[in-house]
């Protein structure tokens, strides 16, 4: 199950992160995304370590931590997603594909002419979209 | 479990050094440092001080390459459970430090020493170093026998190189009693135990365990002195043996110490190799301690020990050596941790450790990373089931620092986070400083840092925030500003340990960064406890504190008023005479690209401050938050250090702002910078700088900040304001200037002329040198004149000198423009209203001090500017008299009237009294008598009204004409009349009756009377003018011919005697052609023809006559006539060779018609001689 999803910007700036937990978790996952940035800022910087996955944008697993399992995605335009959840053994694919989706969702959240770059997404239609994608996120792979 | 263990640890001895008798603290420092210096000792070193007296043990041992190792413990430490174990645990040796000067007993110090040294029982050397002995000292005797060492007096060098052999000294006989203790070891044995180990009596089965495992531990333990006593190869044979027993009797934790003494073997022995075989090694090795350490666990005494904290520690251990950051600084050796009860000094020098390694992460090849990462994380996962705490808290220390050797800060945040609330939990405090300082470290990483701690980035901001570019550093804080929830939470728990610490400093600022930062995020509540907590801080703190990071309020520039026009302040340019000239922007253009095209500077305007004169800065201040901000003083903060900033106290209601004025006098010249505010405010005193909230403003608008605090109170929208670049200049002249008798304005009627004078004082502290007084504004000409000779007699002007100056006004006519401001004049009160549409004309003096260098060429050198006082001459005028309409009337006067007045009329209006300067002479014409009869009189009626609320007089009095001479100042030929003025009261109409005996229809044109008539509402201006027109006509038709007759009664039969007289009303000699017919009552000519009944004598017809400009003849003659009766006798004549002045005053059509003038008709009656 997915906890928390995160959009963070070039700067490494948050635009958009929600939790998806019932429990009063928010910091927890807060700090596990911030922390993940070190991982990806180190992926980053150093790219000809992923000399074959040149134009992946999926990061894969960032880190394990405690009890949840951090993965990323790296946009074009240095707009990182994190993924933070609590599925053990989830396979990459899935996240994958599930990232796909959430970059064109986010797309078009920030193509709508009103939003000004680099300020939280703040729509509605793209956070209910993101919770009905994060719904059936479990559920996919057994399709 | 340790803090800032590493493999090679193993190898290491252990020794306290402890402060003897009252050594003081900066002094124990002092030696220690210099002891710790001789952290490795190398075995060459000391075989001067080693004798073999039995075979040693370390047959191996390498004496040109191997060495010894110290751990200097300083303060000591207490005894480990795990001694045995592992001897590196043990304190092998005690140095003691000793200041003689201040402990002048040395048998105490003796003694004082061996009582330290009792409760380390493990050791077997101990030594007191004793410093700077007296004489005394150095001869007694007491000390002979003890472990005290006396280093004589020396320079520092001495004293080290005394210090190295000292140290070298123990080393051999650490190295003998090492030699000792494993020869004992290896004959007797002894019983090796671990707190792992059952401590209840042991059931038989155990015993002969024991007994099986005794020798395995035995052997991993001389392997364990083997290593400390530097010799690798001998101790890998020891472990090799040790390991092989320890499997076969599945002692898995003494196999796994056993493994981890092997590695540290291989790696002293291969010391200073970077291998890749050698690091697969030990990774592969490290992985089995680990492994061996977790087969070890019981589950028996889980609940009292574990060998947990021994995993972890492997773990931490291997992740260091894949850090590869075992150089062994003396500052590592200084880190001995004695507990986690650590002084604050110690942690200060973690932090630096802490602040220096993330550079070395440079370093540490990626590949590695993600292991170490990995080891990191299941250390981290392994932490949270430690039981003692202090374990748990090195645990995250070790993690942190691990996590920024290898650049991931985030995550060493997030640790170090761990650890202070480890330390929190502790409720000490010391705890909480060591908390607080913790969390200091973090708020690098999550951008809330205090500016304190961030002065060098900062300044660099500054200078590259130049312009509206903001510099890199502030945008990305900015962009990182927003993980606000991680924010608030570190600086929350800051402010928490800093009160807990109790250093109200640290919690200020902490409390100031949370309000000014995140106030949006903050219940209002919230925001009064932050309010209250700065408070109480700040009443802890002694006054004038002094904090690197602003709370409230937010402070922005407004403004910078420019200089009021009375000190305006002018560039001289020293080519030119009039040197004013030039410094403003010239051209017809107000946009010039030229002077637009400078870069970065383009939009920076100039500012020129004089010293001495006061200054001021507008500033705009905010306090979104809801509570009262009392500030107690804001003043300008100059880093120039070349202005006096005079503060002021300003309360700011919840969500409101405020624009003040701050003020200062510059005192010496050069250029000023003012980058902010000095605030004291909530006790403390701060710089707020204008910068950072234009970054903060720009970031509002870019989204990147939660909120602008400007607006979010209401404030309105300010352009930015740039700080221009101010210069200050020497002193200067000021001139201040007021009208003498008020400055309100001068209220004049139109056409009002009057004298105003204008008070110049010298102000400033130079003399005035040069002035210079020009017009400027609407309506230039109503100064008629300007004294400024008298400006310029009073140069020097000294200061506090005066000079008065005379200016003399005209009033000018209202336009028609204004018939509303013309129709209010009748209500009383409206009228005295000054038209402020900037009308009224300025005078402008620029004037400047003296040059400096004079007689230097000015190369170069800027002279210093001049000044520009600017006058407005508030002029107010008022409507006059209105004329309404003119007629002519005409009236038959009985005979008697004695005389009659000859005028050429000018109206003269005047309110009151006030006459205008010119001469005025009464002239009165009363040349003729007429002798009988009634005549006609012709009369001007002007019909004026009065809309003011004054009381007019008119007077009329006469106006020579001068038509070459416009200069209507030289009124020399005006005359008055002395005969009774006519009064218009106010709101009233009057008629003024101007009698016109000279008055010549034919020339009055009939548009005048045309247009008078129809001027009925026109202002009294326009009537003036028509007026003078009508006397202009009048007066300037060029003939007056006047028959005149003689005194008395005309008999018949009597010889009469008449005169013709002529006026010349110009300025021409005028040749004229007269001639005098008489006409009897049936309107013959009874002169000539043949029935003549007058007889005369003399010339009556074709009488040429030349008169003079403005002059008359007389022309007499005489008549005899024959019969009694009525007789009509008229003059005329007709101008010769008239010029074209005169034909345009005649009027006439053409150029070939004669201009004929013709004088009124006499009536002459005759009486009959009976």
């Amino acid at each position: 199950m997915i906890v928390c999803l995160a959009v963070v910007g070039h700067q490494n700036n948050p635009l958009y992160i929600q939790s998806f937990t019932e429990a009063d978790d928010a910091l927890k996952l807060h700090h596990i995304v911030h922390c993940s940035l070190d991982v990806v800022d180190e992926r980053v910087n150093n790219p000809k370590k992923s000399g074959p996955t040149i134009n992946e944008a999926f990061l894969g697993l960032l880190y394990p931590t405690e009890n949840y399992k951090v993965y990323g995605y790296l946009t074009n335009t240095k707009v990182k997603f994190i993924l933070v959840t609590t599925d053990l053994d989830v396979r990459d694919a899935d996240v994958r594909n599930f990232f796909r989706r959430f970059h064109a969702a986010y797309v078009d959240a920030v193509t709508n002419p009103f939003h000004v770059p680099g300020k939280k997404i703040t729509s509605k239609i793209f956070a209910e979209r993101v919770s009905t994608m994060v719904k059936s996120f479990g559920l996919s792979p057994a399709s | 479990m340790e803090p800032d263990a590493s493999i090679e640890t193993s190898s290491m001895i252990r020794v306290a050094v402890l402060p003897i008798a009252s050594i003081p603290p900066l002094l124990f420092q002092d030696y220690a440092a210099m002891l710790l210096r001789h952290h490795t000792v190398s075995l060459n070193s000391i075989s001067s001080f080693y004798t073999e007296h039995q075979k040693s043990p370390f047959a191996n041992q390498p004496w040109d390459s191997g060495s010894l190792r110290f751990k200097f413990m300083l303060g000591g430490s207490p005894p480990s459970p795990w001694e045995d174990f592992q001897s590196n645990r043990k304190i092998l040796a005690v140095i003691g430090l000793c200041h003689c000067p201040s402990s002048p007993d040395l048998l105490s110090v003796a003694n004082q020493f061996t009582a330290a040294c009792k409760s380390y029982s493990s050791s077997l050397v101990q030594r007191c170093f004793a410093f700077c002995p007296g004489d005394s000292q150095l001869e007694e005797e007491s000390c002979k026998g003890s472990n005290i060492v006396l280093f004589p007096p020396a320079d520092r060098q001495t004293q080290e190189f005394h210090l190295q052999t000292m140290v070298q000294d123990i080393a051999a006989s650490l190295l003998m009693e090492f030699e000792k203790w494993v020869l004992q070891a290896e004959s007797g044995g002894t019983i090796l135990k671990t707190p792992l180990d059952s401590q209840a009596s042991l059931s038989s089965e155990e015993v002969i365990k024991a007994k099986k495992r005794r020798l395995g531990r035995a052997q991993k333990t001389i392997g364990d002195y083997c290593l400390l006593a530097g010799s690798p190869v001998d101790a890998n044979a020891h472990y090799s043996t040790a390991l092989e027993l320890t499997r076969l009797t599945a002692d898995f934790f003494w196999h796994a110490g056993a493994m981890e003494g092997s590695v540290c073997a291989l790696l002293i022995d291969r010391m200073g190799q970077k291998d890749p075989v050698l690091e697969d090694e030990v990774k592969y090795r490290y992985n089995s301690v680990i492994l061996h350490y977790r087969k070890s666990f019981i589950q028996d005494n889980a609940q009292r020990v574990s060998p947990l904290s021994f995993e972890l520690e492997a773990t931490l251990k291997l992740a260091r050596f894949l850090c590869r950051y075992s150089t062994y600084s003396f500052m590592q050796d200084f880190c001995c941790w004695t507990s986690v009860h650590l002084d604050v000094f110690k942690w200060k020098i973690f932090f630096f450790m802490c602040t220096v390694f993330p550079y070395a992460c440079i370093f540490i090849r990626r590949e590695l990373a993600k292991e170490v990462v990995e080891l990191l994380t299941a250390a981290a996962d392994g932490a949270t089931s430690l039981i003692d705490a202090s374990d748990k808290l090195v645990v995250y220390v070790e993690i942190a620092r691990l996590f920024g050797a290898l650049g991931y800060h985030r995550k060493a945040a997030f640790f170090s986070r761990q650890v202070a609330q480890l330390y929190l939990q502790q409720d000490n405090k010391l705890a909480a400083i060591s908390a607080m300082q913790v969390l200091a470290m973090t708020t690098k990483a999550y951008r809330v840092q205090s500016r304190a701690s961030s002065e060098p980035s900062h300044d660099d901001g500054q200078t590259y925030a130049d312009g509206r570019k903001m510099h890199h550093y502030s945008i990305v804080s900015l962009f990182e500003s927003q993980w606000s929830t991680l924010q608030m939470v570190v600086l929350r728990e800051i402010l928490l340990s800093a009160v807990r610490a109790g250093d109200p400093l640290a919690a200020w600022s902490a409390a100031a960064r949370l309000l000014r930062s995140y106030y949006p995020l903050i219940t209002p509540a919230g925001q009064n406890g932050l309010a209250s907590a700065l408070a109480n801080s700040a009443v802890r703190l002694p006054l004038g504190t002094r904090c690197g990071d602003p709370a409230l309020p937010f402070i922005r520039l407004h403004s910078f008023p420019l200089h009021s026009s009375q000190m305006d302040i002018v560039k001289r340019n020293l080519a030119r005479e009039d040197w004013w000239v030039g410094s403003a922007p010239s051209g017809p253009f107000i946009y010039t690209p030229f002077s637009k095209g400078e870069p970065t500077h383009g939009d920076k305007q100039e500012l020129t401050w004089v010293v001495g004169e006061p200054v001021q800065v507008l500033v705009e201040l905010a306090n979104p938050c809801g509570f009262e901000v009392k500030v107690d003083s804001i003043y300008l903060s100059v880093h120039s250090n070349n202005l006096d900033a005079f503060p002021v106290s300003v309360n700011l209601p919840p969500n409101s702002s405020k624009v003040i004025t701050l003020s200062g006098i510059p005192t010496k010249e050069g250029p000023v910078s003012i980058p902010g505010c000095i605030v004291h405010c909530f006790g403390v005193i701060t710089e707020h700088f204008f910068k950072e909230v234009d970054n903060l403003l720009i970031g509002a608008t870019q989204g990147l900040v939660l909120s602008d605090p400007f607006r979010s109170c209401g404030a309105a929208k300010l352009k930015n304001a740039h700080v221009p670049n101010i210069s200050v200049v020497p002193p200067l002249p000021l001139l201040v200037s007021h009208v003498v008798g008020g400055d309100s304005s001068v209220m004049l009627y139109e056409g009002e002329i009057r004298d105003v004078w204008i008070s110049l004082a010298n102000a400033g502290t130079v003399p005035v040198e040069q002035a210079h007084i020009s017009f400027s504004g609407k309506n230039q000409d109503s100064i008629v004149s300007v004294a400024s000779e008298t400006l310029k007699s009073a140069l020097p002007l000294k200061p506090g000198a005066e000079v008065k100056i005379c200016v003399t006004l005209k009033a000018w006519q209202l336009g028609i423009t204004d018939p509303d401001a013309a129709s209010s004049k009748g209500v009383p009160g409206t009228s005295g209203k000054q038209v402020k549409d900037g009308s009224s004309p300025m005078l402008l003096i620029h004037y400047a001090g003296q040059l400096i260098n004079s007689g230097e060429p000015q190369t170069g050198s800027v002279p210093p500017p001049g000044r520009r006082l600017v006058i407005p001459l508030n002029i107010c005028v008022l409507q006059g008299l209105s004329f309404v309409k003119a007629r002519l009337l005409s009236m038959e006067i009985p005979a008697r009237v004695g005389e009659t007045y000859t005028k050429l009329v000018q109206l003269e209006s005047d309110a009151t009294e006030r006459v205008h300067g010119s001469e005025r002479q009464s002239d009165r014409f009363m040349k003729i008598d007429p002798y009988r009869g009634s005549w006609g009189l012709r009369l001007l009626e002007l019909e004026l009204s009065n809309p003011t609320d004054v009381v007019f007089e008119t007077s009329v009095s006469l106006d020579m004409e001068r038509p070459n001479n416009k200069d209507s100042s030289s009124h020399c030929t005006c005359a008055e009349f002395g005969d009774p003025k006519t009064r218009i009261d106010k709101e009233c109409t009057a008629r003024v009756l101007i009698p016109l005996e000279h008055f010549k229809l034919p020339v009055l044109d009939g548009s005048f009377l045309v247009k008078g008539s129809q001027n009925n509402g026109n202002t009294g201006g326009q009537v003036l003018a028509s007026q003078k027109r009508i006397l202009r006509l009048n007066s300037m038709h060029p003939l007056k011919v006047n028959s005149l007759g003689s005194g008395g009664s005309i008999n018949a039969h009597d010889m009469t005697a008449m005169e013709v007289l002529v006026r010349n009303n110009t300025k021409e000699t005028i040749k004229i052609d007269l001639s005098i017919t008489c006409k009897d009552v049936a309107g013959e000519n009874c002169i000539e023809g043949d029935k003549a009944t007058v007889l005369w004598e003399g010339v009556l017809t074709g009488i040429g006559k030349e008169v003079s400009p403005l002059q008359e003849i007389r022309h007499v003659f005489s008549l005899y006539f024959l019969i009694p009766g009525e007789y009509t006798m008229s003059a005329a004549a007709v101008i010769d060779d008239a010029n074209e002045v005169l034909r345009a005053r005649a009027r006439t059509r053409s150029s070939d018609e004669p201009i004929f003038c013709r004088g009124p008709p006499f009536h002459v009656r005759v009486n009959g001689t009976a």
